[in-house]
């Protein structure tokens, strides 16, 4: 949520700090400022709201309190509307509220006549517009001042919309809306219904006029033509409305708040103050008020010891310091000694346990009093043998050139399916491994000469799926030429299931041995392997470090040299990288053999760009560069 | 033929290496299923009935069982292996974990993520700041310094959010700057209760990070969704 610096200084005599220390102190202390905006003579900071503070930090009001407990500043309680009773004197003879469902447990209503409709005052404009609020009229802007101040949504109906019955007495009914009922909110949406919804009706006619605790009607709004309003302030259960709110993608700003569990003890201060604030600035009179249902609460009384509070924090606090940061809460607390017994205010419903308390005063206090405490050396209770015979096979494996690669757990068909899958092409879990290896061979097939290697051969270690249970599996995914040939790919595998089988030293049961892919079940291999002592231990070498790389094809050229048997190989390469350019990404010495005093040193040299797909011509210009610099270093060209 | 070997994928390397270190300091390597139940993915975890994160557009959903999802974070696993342990607990499980989110360069809808879990009568968040220092300084080299902030995760209270800071060293970006890394706090009465510890002799703290997102920082990754797809350009740079 944004909020203004201004709107904040306006609950404090003293000036506050620079806005930068002011976000500071939220993000080390209550909320993390994820940004601080200029906006003309005003600063805005764009608060991440933790969801357990949202239903009453999501206000001016609310940082005001918070940025009092933290800086130690005096807030000022005469421009506190959520301090004191809240009287509304006797209740409104024709205007009349029934509640005819459970999703709304207070509503209240104010009648304010004679008002004009017109554009707010400056002040009000300015601060709206500051935190990225359109100016609409002036009531509709005070009734989000509102919100944005206390946290309390409220909502401005033409009061006329309201059909008196024959008595002359108008009544808002709070309902379930039927199933297929429309509503056309404000901003001009037909919305279709359904029972889980919650409409605010006019009681005489039965037509619905908003869509409860989400948007308002479009036809029963304020209007220039408005003279009186009925002003709302209402409470809403949370899972309900957010619900509602979801189904018609109407995410406003008053379902936000309802949905994270905004106090109904709010409700009534927000309804005075909202009605206050109209009759001031559009010049009208509060008539009288009408409420239904009840917005009392009760708060649990919460005990805590300093003991507690340092014990879970790790930190050294002092009863003199506790007792400091929980009145400043403007908490009940009564203290015995270093045991506090804690109510707290009403608005505030995250406090209910002592360890709520505990964050509350360690994080006033400050995490950074915090000092850490090093850990003992100790020894591993069990040892995790499936991971440490996963670690043995990633040895033999990586050790004869086979790279591990870890894929998607989803498939497109398969046996057990997703509900609520991301795509049809995701909506199976795997049941093998054997698809996504051979499929990631046959992708890398492609990419042999680029990655300097004759033959992919690839495993993965991963968990696979059936309607029974979970596996961990162990495949193997081998491919030399651009397709599977069995010949020469089904050797390549066999040797690594025999090493693979001579390091377990247990036979394996290989399962869909084809297409020169195989794999088998390591769980049901580890109660036959030998019993593990210790991990092995780590040689920790320098970090790679990832480089981006091109996906524009390469292109592939080979060059076969004889030179003298004194000349060794790494100095042709040297001299092959260096005349064949920055586009040449790959050197790799495929063939070597002696004849006569002379050696023949076969290479395969691959081109790339960054920037483009290169042509052959791009890659023979390089060539010709590296032939040139071969017969001056007097190596025939083969 | 030039030698071919054949090379880890990174995700492995971090994960060898981070129970290397876990293990000098007596942390268990634990693990749980990935199709978990809704009971310890979410449930027992006192995470509310009504708490978004449960929505279909978050977690997915098994066919024909309602009662099991695809977990979406490895905290099931502290759930399971309290209930199959007694304090003192010292565990960590890095294991895959699922959420039902488009993709992106910084957002797979399965990755792996790293828990872990310390519960004994004293435990505190001055523990948990010298066991995260310890595995940090280990992991990146160098000594590195760790901050908390106020967080909130229905499973822990106190939530907090870490930071941490690698000594500065010349020509290390990543030195000399707090960054953001995980979530973490000491976990909630209910989740004891819920694994038939009694919180009021025991508490602990526990803590939950993205390993991709260690090897975003570590290697300089700059789209985790190549840890998924198996293309050897990016593996074999390891």
């Amino acid at each position: 949520m944004k909020f203004s610096y201004n709107w904040l200084q306006n609950y404090f005599d003293q000036a506050l700090p620079l806005p930068a220390e002011v976000a500071e102190m939220f993000t080390f202390h209550s909320s993390e400022v994820e940004d601080i905006i200029t906006v003309g003579d005003d600063t805005v900071f764009d608060i991440k709201v933790l969801p357990d503070k949202s239903a009453w930090l999501m206000s001016h009001r609310g940082l005001a309190r918070e940025f009092s407990q933290i800086a130690k500043f005096r807030f000022l309680m005469r421009n506190d509307h959520l301090a004191g009773e809240v009287s509304f004197g006797d209740q409104l003879l024709d205007v009349q509220i029934t509640l005819e469902t459970p999703v709304c447990d207070f509503y209240g209503a104010a009648l304010i006549s004679g008002v004009k409709v017109g554009p707010s005052p400056v002040w009000l404009k300015t601060w709206l517009e500051a935190i990225g609020q359109r100016s609409i009229n002036n009531i509709v802007d005070a009734t989000n001042y509102v919100m944005f101040d206390l946290g309390q949504p409220l909502h401005a109906f033409d009061a006329q919309t309201f059909i008196p019955d024959s008595e002359g007495v108008r009544t808002v009914c709070v309902r379930a809306a039927k199933e297929g009922e429309k509503l056309a909110t404000l901003s001009n949406e037909e919305l279709t219904l359904t029972t889980n919804d919650t409409v605010i009706t006019d009681g005489v006619t039965g037509n619905p006029l908003a869509l409860a605790g989400v948007k308002g009607g479009l036809n029963s709004g304020v209007t220039e033509a408005t003279t009186t309003i009925l002003l709302e302030s209402a409470h809403f259960e949370r899972v309900a409305t957010r619900l509602s709110a979801r189904r018609h993608k109407q995410t406003t700003d008053a379902a936000k708040r309802y949905e994270n569990g905004l106090s109904r003890s709010v409700a009534p201060y927000g309804l005075m103050a909202g009605a206050q604030l109209i009759a001031d600035i559009a010049g009208g009179t509060v008539v009288g008020f009408a409420t239904a249902g009840t917005s009392d609460v009760v708060r649990p009384e919460v005990t805590v010891t300093v003991q507690d509070i340092n014990r879970v924090l790790g930190i050294t606090i002092d009863a003199q310091t506790v007792a400091g940061i929980l009145k400043r809460f403007e908490y009940k607390v009564e203290q015995d000694g270093e045991v506090f017994t804690v109510t707290p205010t009403h608005e505030r419903d995250d406090i209910q346990i002592k360890q709520d308390l505990i964050e509350e005063v360690g994080r006033v206090y400050g995490l950074t009093h915090i000092v850490s405490i090093a850990p003992l050396k100790a020894l591993v209770e069990t040892l995790n043998i499936r991971h440490y015979y996963a670690e043995q096979i990633r040895d033999v494996l990586t050790g004869l050139g086979f790279s591990e690669i870890y894929t998607s757990s989803f498939r497109n068909q398969d046996v057990v399916k997703i509900q609520n899958a991301l795509a049809s092409d995701k909506s199976y879990l795997r049941s093998k491994l054997h698809e996504n290896l051979k499929e990631a061979v046959q992708k890398n097939s492609a990419h042999r000469d680029l990655l300097g290697v004759s033959a992919i051969k690839v495993f993965e270690i991963g968990t696979v799926f059936t309607p029974e249970g979970e596996y961990f599996r162990v495949a193997l995914g081998v491919q030399t030429g651009s397709t599977y040939k069995a010949k020469v790919d089904d050797a390549l595998l066999k040797v690594a299931q025999e090493a693979l089988v001579e390091s377990l030293g247990v036979s394996i049961e290989w399962e869909g041995t084809q297409d020169g892919v195989t794999e088998f079940t390591l769980d049901s291999l580890l109660p036959k392997l030998p019993a593990v002592t210790s991990y092995k231990t780590i040689v920790k070498t320098v970090d790679a470090k990832y480089e981006p790389f091109s996906l524009y094809p390469s292109v592939t050229r080979d060059v076969a040299l004889w030179v003298p048997v004194t000349t060794t190989a790494e100095a042709v390469e040297a001299k092959l990288v260096q005349a064949a350019g920055e586009l040449c990404v790959r050197v790799t010495l495929f063939d070597t053999f002696i004849k006569d005093d002379r050696t023949s040193l076969g290479f395969r040299l691959v081109f790339q760009s960054k920037q483009k797909t290169l042509t052959a011509s791009d890659a023979d210009a390089q060539m010709s560069a590296v032939y040139d610099a071969c017969s001056k270093s007097g190596w025939e060209v083969r | 033929m030039s030698k071919s070997t054949g090379h880890r994928h990174p995700l492995s390397i971090m994960i060898a290496e981070i129970n290397s270190i876990f293990a000098e300091i007596g942390f268990t390597f634990a693990e749980g299923p990935e199709r978990e139940k809704i009971l310890y993915n979410f449930d027992s975890l006192n995470v509310p009935a009504d708490h978004p994160s449960r929505d279909m557009q978050d977690t997915f959903y098994l066919e024909g069982d309602d009662t099991l999802v695809m977990r979406t974070h490895t905290s099931p696993v502290q759930v399971r292996h309290m209930l199959t342990h007694t304090p003192p607990i010292r565990m960590i499980c890095p294991g895959k974990v699922f959420r039902n989110e488009a993709t992106d360069a910084t957002h797979e809808a399965q990755f792996f993520q790293l828990e872990g879990l310390m519960v004994d009568k004293d435990v505190s968040l001055a523990h948990m700041k010298g066991v995260l220092e310890y595995f940090f300084s280990r992991f990146f080299g160098g000594e590195v310094q760790v901050r908390f902030r106020p967080s909130f995760f229905p499973f822990v209270e106190p939530g907090v959010e870490v930071d941490m800071m690698i000594a500065p060293v010349e020509g290390n970006k990543l030195s000399g700057r707090w960054i953001e890394v995980m979530g973490a706090g000491m976990v909630h009465p209910n989740v004891l209760r819920a694994a038939n510890i009694d919180p009021e002799i025991y508490q602990g703290f526990a803590f939950g990070m993205g390993i991709d997102r260690l090897g975003v920082l570590r290697y300089g990754i700059d789209d985790i969704r190549l840890m998924y797809n198996g293309d050897l350009r990016f593996v074999n740079q390891f």
